[in-house]
């Protein structure tokens, strides 16, 4: 059940895409009531601490950096459930059952404003806390196109799950499988599409940059930011921090303009909008330490 | 002039030295195989460069690559091919 879907996030080794199994998982949770399903995830977190130390390693050596002490059970714990408790809310909100959840939109201008002016943009995200609680934020608000661009390992296993979730919902997912993938992005981009990439992991193999992240350095790979460069659109970050219960924050910041044309000194433009990325992403684990959902050695 | 498989026509000798300004690239324009994949294997181009290329391309020639363009992994398949392309839909 949930316990699958848990197995398929977790991390990528794991993934074995299962889909009978989701389906059977999202069948259950969708027949229980959220806060009864919800009791599932306690056992199964204590089952997740037990039986991957990695991950349990990987919590550990970045709560005692967000958290400045050494980090308790009880801190990896709540780490687990958050995670946990996110990606089986991401069944209810797949299935717009928004009701389920309270939901606080900050900056919902930055979105307006775009959508009224057209030409999209590219939406920054994070494996932190919920990409979906932005994302269904989007739909349900202002009916936005958002397309997600991912590997495209991921962006077919995702499909599926997606499909699985909810047939009724046309997720676009563009893998980056394909040699023409960007063009078509650049093309949806033209049409006021939303693409939202993930950028805090590698989506090419190559060119990761070093920036300051709670207190020593981390790689955060360059290619999502030079997609943006190049397409000239405007980069908007998009946080959805979960508070517990049943309480979500939305958080859309500007990290830039269009640029009117190809930035001149393009490293520098680079630089500055990937330093101020890592910044953002920081100042968000710092106020709400549990979401921050990379389960390995992020300054390896 | 008709070229022999690895020789440049001038044509593609000036669309190489194109892509290698534009992509930043290490290799040589006038040593690049004209029949060598640009994409992935051969000259070891990724989607990123493969972007680059139809803004560079759009810009310069006036000529669209569309991603829903079944022929796509031909066009991009070499020098030789994009060239033979760019030629045949430029704007003159």
């Amino acid at each position: 059940m949930t316990q699958k879907l848990l197995v398929q996030e977790w991390a990528a080794r794991r993934e074995r895409g299962s889909l009978p199994l989701i389906k059977l998982g999202v069948w259950v949770a969708l027949r229980l009531h959220r806060r009864v399903a919800r009791l599932f995830l306690y056992p199964i977190c204590i089952f997740f601490l037990a039986s991957s130390p990695a991950a349990a390693r990987g919590s550990r050596a970045y709560l005692a950096r967000v958290l400045g002490r050494k980090p308790r059970l009880a801190d990896i714990f709540s780490h687990f459930l958050t995670f946990a408790s996110c990606v089986l809310d991401r069944v209810f909100l797949l299935n717009e059952q928004l009701d389920q959840f309270d939901i606080r939109v900050h900056g919902e201008e930055i979105v307006r404003a775009i959508e009224q002016r057209g030409g999209g943009c590219i939406l920054l995200g994070a494996h932190f806390g919920s990409f979906e609680v932005a994302r269904a934020v989007g739909r349900n608000h202002a009916d936005l196109p958002i397309s997600l661009l991912m590997y495209e390992e991921n962006a077919k296993k995702i499909r599926a799950a997606l499909a699985a979730i909810n047939p009724r919902l046309a997720t676009e997912v563009i893998g980056l499988g394909r040699m023409d993938s960007l063009i078509s992005v650049a093309e949806r981009l033209r049409q006021g599409h939303f693409i939202g990439v993930l950028a805090d992991r590698n989506i090419n193999g190559k060119d990761m940059v070093s920036y300051p992240f709670l207190g020593a350095p981390a790689k955060f790979p360059q290619g999502p930011f030079r997609v943006a460069m190049l397409l000239q659109c405007p980069v908007v970050m998009m946080v959805g921090v979960y508070r517990g219960g049943r309480t979500y924050d939305v958080f859309f910041e500007t990290l830039a303009e269009a640029p009117e044309s190809r930035p001149k000194d393009s490293d520098a433009w680079l630089d500055g909008i990937m330093r101020q990325y890592a910044a953002r992403l920081e100042h968000h684990c710092r106020e709400a330490p549990f979401n921050w959902f990379n389960f390995y050695d992020f300054w390896a | 002039m008709k070229a022999d498989n690895t020789t440049q026509t001038p044509q593609e000798a000036e669309l190489a030295r194109l892509l290698v300004d534009t992509l930043n690239l290490e290799a040589v324009a006038s040593e690049i195989d004209p029949e060598m994949p640009l994409y992935g294997e051969g000259l070891g181009l990724d989607s990123i460069d493969m972007l680059e290329i139809s803004l560079v391309v759009s810009q310069q020639f006036g000529v669209k690559l569309r991603a829903d363009d079944r022929d796509n992994v031909r066009i991009f398949s070499s020098l030789r091919s994009l060239n033979a392309y760019i030629q045949s839909h430029r704007e003159l």
